[in-house]
């Protein structure tokens, strides 16, 4: 069996490491099984390929397998085998099944968090100067107007948020505003959920959309307030 | 020995791409999700239409969904009496009925509640269908009960202010309260033969649907506290129907492994026979 072991151990080695081995490995994801599926297949062509490259590896590859499937006397093997001839149809008939059941879930919904801003939105800075007193009533606006959703702490964790999904954002996440540029939030303030393109659907932010009822520089206000607040920068491509 | 020896390759190959999908597909039923959707199970006999309290809805599963209240647009509310709302659903084939149950500690003629459902294939945004800027979405389907007449309103809204009671009702409701707890029952055929102003229930397909309750009571000045837009909703979740039972499965699999096994038989026929000769 010496020329089948390794080629197993390798598949199980290669399953077990792609499985979860490396959606451990910081900065990385769990990989969707069909992508596991076809990494295992590569491996096991690979080593079909690598072992029928001469007639010497091709026969000590082969052989043990053949020996395993129609050899006589095999001992132990034999209740081996039949067990495989039992579980492989088996096998196949419950993949089948798997792939032709019904999915219970519902459909997979692939938001873009931070779609892109149309085109006069990009790019704009704050108009309003950064001072002590304009900060302060920037706040004073996000605690009337932001803070029943977004949370007074700036942590999306205010009083009106828990129906809503997705959540408001947390502000304090580095993932939200901080990876923003102040003229990103200037749109998603001024035109809310209403305001997203097609891949923002399905359409569940409740947003409002701020420019019916604030002006301007009271929003460019709040922007500033919110960064304030939550401890972080704007983004900046300098 | 060299037929055998490519036929056994070609086995191998199949083999372990089988192996490996049923090892990675086993894996895929561990991504459960939290209750994000109504089922409407599939019952014979009619579906208890105008009784909340049968016992046929036992046979439904319970889902809850979070309330908030309506921030969106003015005028917006801040806090709202209803939290949650448990919702269950049955359905013969044709009809549908849905049970919308929530705590509320007084029994007010204006306390309300209202289903809403995306109409056709558009996307709608939740808060009433409400037009999107950037692309065209749909109208919505909004189910609506109240406690003063106690009947369904069967209505049509394509944004805020637009809302309107349609000209064909189809919708029935009825509320009992008891114990500090409203339990309202939506009834409706599956399909209407109104495509482009009801929400067409098809077994099977996910649909979407969101809540919404008033709490009717009054302030100190007698003035109704949640009313209009101000009232408890949620975001849209998903609605689906269950398809009657479909055994095409079993079907399938059984024949997929008759031909594993009658391919196990011929293979070791030829592998015998290349030994053999």
């Amino acid at each position: 069996m010496g020329a089948l072991g390794k080629p197993i151990i390798l598949m199980v080695a290669m399953y077990v490491f792609l499985k979860f081995v490396l959606p451990n490995i910081p900065g990385s994801a769990p990989l969707p099984s069909s992508l596991i599926f076809l990494y295992l297949l590569l491996t096991a062509s690979g080593i079909v390929i690598f072992e029928t490259l001469s007639g010497e590896s091709k026969d000590a590859f082969w052989g043990p397998i053949q020996r395993f499937l129609t050899g006589e006397n095999i001992g132990g093997l034999q209740a081996l085998r039949y067990g495989v001839f039992i579980l492989f149809p088996i096998l196949v008939g419950w993949q089948t099944y798997g792939s032709t059941a019904v999915s219970d879930l519902p459909p997979t919904e692939s938001r873009t968090i931070h779609p892109a801003p149309p085109g006069e939105y990009t790019g704009l800075s704050n108009p309003v100067p950064k001072t002590p007193e304009n900060i302060m009533q920037g706040k004073g606006f996000y605690a009337a107007y932001c803070s029943p959703c977004h949370g007074g702490n700036f942590d999306g964790k205010g009083p009106a948020a828990r129906g809503f999904i997705p959540a408001p954002a947390n502000f304090a996440d580095p993932t939200t505003i901080a990876m923003l540029q102040e003229s990103y939030l200037f749109w998603r303030i001024k035109k809310g959920g209403v305001g997203l393109p097609i891949e923002g659907a399905p359409w569940k932010s409740a947003m409002p959309r701020w420019e019916v009822e604030l002006p301007d520089e009271w929003i460019w206000k709040i922007i500033m307030g919110e960064y304030d607040g939550a401890h972080q920068s704007p983004r900046t491509w300098e | 020995m060299k037929p055998a020896n490519q036929i056994i390759g070609k086995v191998l190959r199949g083999g372990i791409g089988v192996l490996t999908a049923i090892m990675v597909g086993g894996a895929t039923f561990s991504f459960a999700q939290e209750s994000v959707s109504v089922r409407a199970t599939l019952m014979t006999g009619g579906v208890p239409v105008d009784d909340p309290t049968a016992a046929a809805w036992s046979s439904a599963p319970p889902a809850t969904f979070p309330m908030s209240p309506q921030v969106h647009w003015q005028n917006r509310i801040q806090e709202v009496t209803v939290k949650d709302v448990i919702v269950r659903a049955l359905h013969d084939g044709k009809q549908v009925a849905i049970l919308v149950e929530y705590a509320d500690p007084t029994q007010d003629p204006d306390d309300a509640a209202a289903l809403e459902f995306m109409v056709g294939d558009k996307k709608a945004h939740f808060a009433h269908g409400q037009p999107m800027l950037q692309v065209e979405g749909g109208p919505v389907n909004i189910w609506f009960w109240k406690n003063k007449t106690d009947k369904g309103v069967d209505m049509s809204a394509k944004g805020f202010g637009t809302l309107k009671p349609q000209e064909h009702q189809d919708v029935k409701a009825k509320g009992v309260y008891s114990n500090g707890t409203w339990k309202v029952v939506f009834s409706r055929t599956l399909s209407t033969g109104h495509a482009e102003e009801d929400v067409e229930i098809t077994p099977g397909q996910f649909i979407s649907i969101a809540f919404a309750v008033w709490d009717g009571r009054k302030d100190g000045a007698g003035d109704l506290v949640e009313k209009g837009s101000q009232k408890a909703v949620s975001s849209w979740w998903y609605f689906r129907a269950d398809a009657p039972p479909d055994y095409s499965g079993y079907m399938y699999a059984a024949i997929a492994a008759a031909l594993a096994l009658g391919f196990q038989f011929v293979l070791i026929r030829k592998l015998k026979k290349g030994q053999s000769a």
